[in-house]
């Protein structure tokens, strides 16, 4: 009879001592288990990934003479677009370090692009990140700034040997001093999480009173001050599109709406700054 | 056992049994009585000794000019704070104290728990804020004391490590610091005087203190921590502070047995004061402090002026500008005043509101009311001649002298004021005698408090009275007191707001005496109490008027002319006793345009050598001038399109 019983509770006796040996295990080799994992994680993200891009690439197949045709003039006109752009914004460039060496200004910060393809999208109620197909080996950093054409992705929160983790702005543990577009005040910008189904939602903190919405004017639009330190300044984050009383009464709380195409990820740019000696 | 033995046992057993019943049934009674009769009485016993409520103020209303510019306002003030309460901070304080206690039974010292224990808090708080440092690129240090009073008197409250952190400090802060921190960025609001010194007295400051909660707040019986909220000290903010405070906030946490937060189980936010507009002209009074400032030849730099001016509507009496000089800045005295500002503002004199608060003889402004008692009591004539030699000889043989010491020969009434010629006054005065004069004075309100809704207007004005004279020095009324009296000498004490009411009701030709600070709505200055009339006939205030316009065009106060406007002014320079020499004062009274009044304005300034000369038409007239003139370029419609107005004399 006990024996019967005895038998019953194996199960839960088992998993009541493996936790507590994994309790009881050194928090080095715990760190050690974690990271591996991750690692071991990381080829199947990535070759997924690689499945995803064949499975484009057969799509695309599939495409008559005339749709690629088409596709490549239309993708001409827009590489020729944005060379007359990139030749504009090399002029300004130069104008602009003209203008600091006469006013003998520091220099600004310097940062280099690291591509990266977006392999695994994770977000739930608890957080939003994505994983990346890039890490170390790019020499990405924790902490870098990741961008898309749309403004801000996030922030790289881990670094693995070939794939690095992005927690994106959605993300209720990122937070980054911004500025309203035309104003210099900084306000403090915190991911709003995201309830199940619904877009992802951000908050602004510390908005003056005197920033007001109406149907008859644009939104405002937050991007980053640069005065924090990790993002530079100008980089677009959302637009605040409903205010309420702040805590103290003496600012507003602001609901951010964020870019819907953070949804839908398929490649971000890594900002790695560059030291001013190089 | 025998059947007898077992009887009495079992009786026994029942005594017992009923005995025990007894005592559970007491037991239950009492469970009961405590359960179901006294359980809001525990539970309220629970409540105080569990719930601790925390009272947060509530922003201040803002100030604005009557044209809806912002004068005072609220300015955010980011500090770096440790949250007491978080449990990391609980598990490192007893941690840390673990540590240090360990090192000393090592060393064997001997140690003190308390101090251990400060020490242990404060290590950790230096441990945040090391962290915090480097993120900045500071130093600060912990101060172990005010680490330990913190903790022991507002444990609720999140304990600053970086006060008043610059916006680049805030962003960087805001970036580096993970969200779920026990450091984390803090707002509470300062208050902001955009335009600094302007308008200081006017304005007024705050104190910060600790608060009382309001009686409403929810929680009355609960230990209570109230972070600093201010009150108004002076000026506005003091006057209206009721308006301007608005509602605290409060937020009712469920403590642990050590008094940290647990739960947070209520919470109102704290409102915003109510704003309020006052009727000051921010652009004519920046004119007028402006115009404070002279060149000084003799220290080769500009110099400010002591004393004050008082520009009103004439119709609705509402204060457009207010200047009391010297001044401070009012940002200085927020969010404290240190000992160092205290005391240059003291030394400067800085702290009195001369405009409300300074006491001057009037000196020959004066004369209108000489003239207008005069009128009334029918003593004089507007054709009334009098001859001025250059003095006024007492029949006891005393000399005073007219300013003009080659006499003034020949004048009738508007002359007299034109040229303000001591000697016919002198005249009018004795004939009028200083019971009228003084009776005159005080229905035109000088004797009285104006009523201005400002704090500490002073009551201690004088008109003297023969009665005054006898109470104050037990001596008699003597000839010389009148004619001093007649030209605004002597013992006679008002305020420059007083002085610049007086000159609204003379351009009136009617008294009301109650001026205001706030900006009136067209239904307030309608329901205002009705004028009462000064008693001149037409003809009589037109000799008044008449006088004065001769004042700016052919008198003392042509320095006040602005082309295209007429103005009719009266300059006046008095004296007071100091030090054994005399200060000289200087005083400006007009009002414009003449045809149809809007502004009067008082400007007076102070000498500050002894027997230094200062005159009304050199000193107050340019002050005048430029906040008239900042007035007229405001009121285009009202400058004549010719270049100088000329209004016809007798």
């Amino acid at each position: 009879m006990y024996k019967k019983r005895l038998v019953q509770f194996k199960p839960l006796i088992v998993l009541a001592v493996a936790t507590l040996a994994w309790l009881m295990l050194p928090v080095v080799f715990k760190a050690i288990a974690k990271t591996s994992f991750y690692e071991f994680q990381a080829p199947v993200s990535i070759t997924s990934s690689y499945v995803r891009d064949l499975q484009d690439f057969w799509a695309a197949r599939t495409k008559s003479k005339n749709e690629l045709y088409e596709a490549g003039q239309s993708l001409a006109r827009l590489n020729a677009s944005y060379e007359l752009t990139a030749l504009q914004n090399q002029t300004l460039e130069e104008e602009i370090s003209r203008l600091e060496s006469l006013l003998q200004l520091p220099s600004r910060p310097d940062f280099q692009y690291e591509i990266a393809r977006v392999v695994e999208r994770d977000f739930n109620a608890w957080w939003q990140r994505i994983t990346i197909r890039k890490g170390n080996d790019y020499g990405i950093p924790v902490g870098a700034p990741v961008v898309f054409v749309g403004g801000v992705v996030g922030r790289v929160r881990e670094v693995y040997a070939y794939t690095s983790v992005v927690d994106i702005i959605s993300n209720n543990h990122l937070r980054l001093a911004v500025v309203i577009e035309g104003d210099n005040r900084p306000l403090s910008y915190r991911g709003g999480g995201s309830a199940s189904f619904a877009k992802p939602l951000g908050i602004a903190e510390f908005v003056p009173v005197d920033i007001q919405i109406s149907d008859t004017q644009d939104l405002p639009t937050l991007i980053t001050s640069g005065m924090g330190g990790v993002y530079p300044a100008g980089l677009r984050v959302g637009e605040i599109r409903r205010l309420r009383q702040g805590a103290g009464g003496m600012f507003y709380d602001g609901e951010v709406e964020l870019d819907p195409r953070l949804a839908s990820l398929t490649e971000v740019a890594v900002m790695i700054q560059i030291p001013p000696e190089q | 056992m025998k059947p007898e033995e077992k009887m009495k046992y079992q009786g026994r057993l029942l005594l017992f049994y009923g005995l025990l019943g007894l005592m559970i049934a007491t037991l239950l009674a009492g469970v009961g009585y405590r359960q179901l009769i006294e359980t809001d009485q525990f539970s309220e016993r629970v409540k105080v000794q569990n719930h601790r409520r925390i009272v947060t103020p509530a922003p201040r209303g803002n100030i604005y000019d009557r044209e809806g510019r912002l004068l005072v306002g609220n300015k955010p003030k980011f500090s770096a704070v440790v949250y007491l309460s978080d449990s990391g901070v609980r598990s490192a304080f007893r941690n840390e104290y673990r540590i240090l206690v360990r090192d000393y039974r090592e060393r064997g010292e001997k140690y003190n728990t308390g101090r251990l224990q400060k020490l242990a808090r404060a290590n950790v708080i230096q441990t945040y804020l090391d962290d915090v440092n480097r993120m900045l690129g500071l130093e600060e240090k912990v101060d172990v004391e005010k680490v330990s009073s913190h903790l022991n008197y507002n444990p609720l409250l999140p304990f600053p490590i970086i006060a008043d952190l610059t916006r680049e400090e805030f962003a960087v802060l805001l970036e580096s610091l993970p969200v779920e921190s026990p450091v984390q960025v803090y707002v509470s609001n300062q208050r902001n005087y955009p335009y600094e010194s302007t308008a200081s007295h006017t304005l007024g400051y705050v104190s910060s203190t600790f608060l009382t909660p309001d009686e409403n707040l929810p929680g009355e019986d609960l230990t209570t921590f109230a972070e600093k909220g201010t009150f108004g000290r002076s000026g506005v903010e003091r006057q209206f502070d009721e308006i301007l405070q608005g509602e605290m906030g409060m937020e009712i946490w469920v403590v642990d047995p050590y008094g940290f937060q647990v739960e947070s189980i209520e919470r109102r936010y704290p409102t915003k004061g109510s704003d309020i507009q006052l009727s000051l002209d921010i652009d004519l009074q920046t004119a007028a402090e402006d115009a404070f400032w002279v060149w000084n030849d003799k220290e080769q730099k500009k110099i400010e002026h002591v004393g004050a001016a008082v520009m009103l509507d004439v119709n609705t009496l509402e204060v457009l500008a207010m200047v009391s000089k010297p001044d401070y800045n009012l940002n200085d005295t927020t969010p404290f005043i240190s000992n160092k500002t205290f005391q240059q503002i003291e030394e400067a004199g800085g702290w009195q509101n001369r405009a409300i608060q300074g006491l001057y003889p009037p000196g020959s402004p004066f004369k209108l009311l000489t003239s207008i008692a005069a009128l009334k009591a029918q003593t004089i004539t507007p054709e009334t001649m009098h001859y001025c030699p250059g003095y006024y000889r007492h029949p006891t043989g005393r000399i005073q002298y007219c300013w003009k010491r080659s006499g003034h020969e020949e004048h009738i009434l508007w002359e007299g004021i034109r040229d303000s010629c001591n000697v016919y006054f002198y005249l009018t005065g004795l004939e009028t005698g200083v019971d009228i004069i003084s009776r005159e004075a005080i229905y035109m309100g000088l004797a009285d408090r104006t009523g201005i809704n400002l704090p500490h207007e002073t009551g201690h004005m004088i008109i003297p009275t023969r009665d005054w004279k006898k109470r104050r020095f037990d001596r008699s009324w003597y000839p010389g007191d009148t004619t001093n009296l007649s030209i605004g000498q002597g013992f006679t004490r008002v305020t420059p707001l007083q002085m610049a009411l007086f000159t609204a009701n003379i351009a009136r030709n009617e008294i009301t005496t109650k001026p205001s600070i706030l900006k009136l709505t067209p239904s307030a200055v309608k329901n205002r109490p009705p004028s009462k009339s000064i008693g001149l006939t037409d003809e009589q205030h037109q000799v008044l008027i008449d006088g004065m316009i001769g004042s700016v065009q052919l008198g003392s106060s042509k320095r006040v002319q602005i082309p295209g406007v007429s103005i009719a002014a009266k300059t006046g320079t008095a004296e007071v006793a100091k030090d054994g020499g005399k200060i000289e004062l200087a005083w400006m009274v007009a009002f414009a345009p003449v045809e149809d009044p809007r502004v009067a304005i008082a400007v007076i300034i102070e000498g500050q050598e002894l027997n230094q000369n200062f005159f009304g038409g050199a000193h107050a007239a340019p002050i005048a001038r430029a906040t008239l003139d900042a007035y007229f370029q405001k009121h285009p419609e009202l400058v004549e399109q010719s270049p100088t107005a000329s209004v016809a004399l007798p």
